[in-house]
């Protein structure tokens, strides 16, 4: 049985070349995604970058896995030394002048099943706000 | 068969039972009397919940209660919490991003009519 993958969508106020430019140039990727050294929009590029918070940092190891100009960009996504694996995708919508970016993440639970650094985290949300509203919406999420 | 918490979680009627009982424990037969399908499959949709820890069955006198354990529902919010601020702030900083190099690009350019058209094409 698979999970429902996390998605986001946001409308920029640019033409899709500009997004999709924006996602896949690696001197642009610097400037608001992750410092990549080297990355080429081809299926099976692989990449690599060290992210994280300021407690940790993890090596992200990415491999493409599709490419369709200016309209999707997918690849894995995981972490050295962590099992499980998860798969990003960016597509592209042309809305007039504007572009609607929707990401998808999905695989996330991939990493929570075996890894015991992430078990022994504390968690200390109530159930109230658990069961009614994050729950709710994680499982009333319609991937579509 | 993995037995976490997404397992638990990834069934409708898993879902049910679930909110069903977080309000209060109920034995098994109120349980089953709230759904149309059979009883053996709501045992066996309890039994996956009590596998994955999300419910734990207490016998009280001759019956069998379900009391709800959810404490480990929090493992998929925070989770999924990490990758939704991680994610927010990146669109985020890309949608600055473009932006900033709208200006700059459009700068130089005098006296070309503004690029700020907000009147999106009719959707639907």
């Amino acid at each position: 049985m698979k999970q429902e993958p996390f998605v986001i969508e946001r409308i920029y106020n640019a033409p899709i070349e500009k997004v999709w430019k924006a996602i896949t140039d690696k001197d642009q990727m610097k400037e608001w995604y992750f410092n990549i050294s080297a990355f080429k929009p081809e299926v099976g590029f692989e990449f690599q970058f060290e992210a994280g918070d300021k407690n940790k940092t993890y090596l992200h190891l990415c491999k493409i896995t599709d490419v369709i100009e200016e309209k999707k960009l997918r690849y894995s996504w995981r972490y050295d030394g962590v099992p499980g694996n998860s798969f990003v995708t960016f597509e592209l919508f042309s809305e007039g002048e504007s572009t609607r970016l929707k990401l998808t993440h999905e695989g996330l639970e991939t990493f929570i099943s075996d890894n015991p650094d992430f078990a022994k985290e504390s968690f200390s949300k109530g159930w109230n706000h658990i069961i009614g509203k994050s729950l709710k919406e994680f499982v009333e999420k319609d991937p579509g | 068969m993995r037995r976490d918490v997404f397992q638990a979680i990834a069934d409708p009627t898993r879902r049910e039972i679930i909110n069903l009982v977080s309000r209060e424990s109920l034995n098994l037969n109120t349980v089953t009397g709230n759904f149309k399908i059979s009883r053996p499959a709501i045992s066996k949709h309890i039994k996956i919940l009590t596998e994955c820890g999300l419910i734990i069955i207490k016998q009280k006198g001759r019956e069998r209660y379900c009391e709800a354990n959810l404490q480990s529902l929090g493992q998929v919010s925070q989770w999924i919490e990490q990758y939704r601020t991680l994610w927010t702030g990146k669109l985020n900083a890309l949608e600055n991003f473009l932006n900033k190099k709208e200006k700059s690009l459009t700068k130089p350019t005098s006296g070309k009519a503004g690029k700020k058209i907000n009147k999106k094409p009719n959707k639907k």
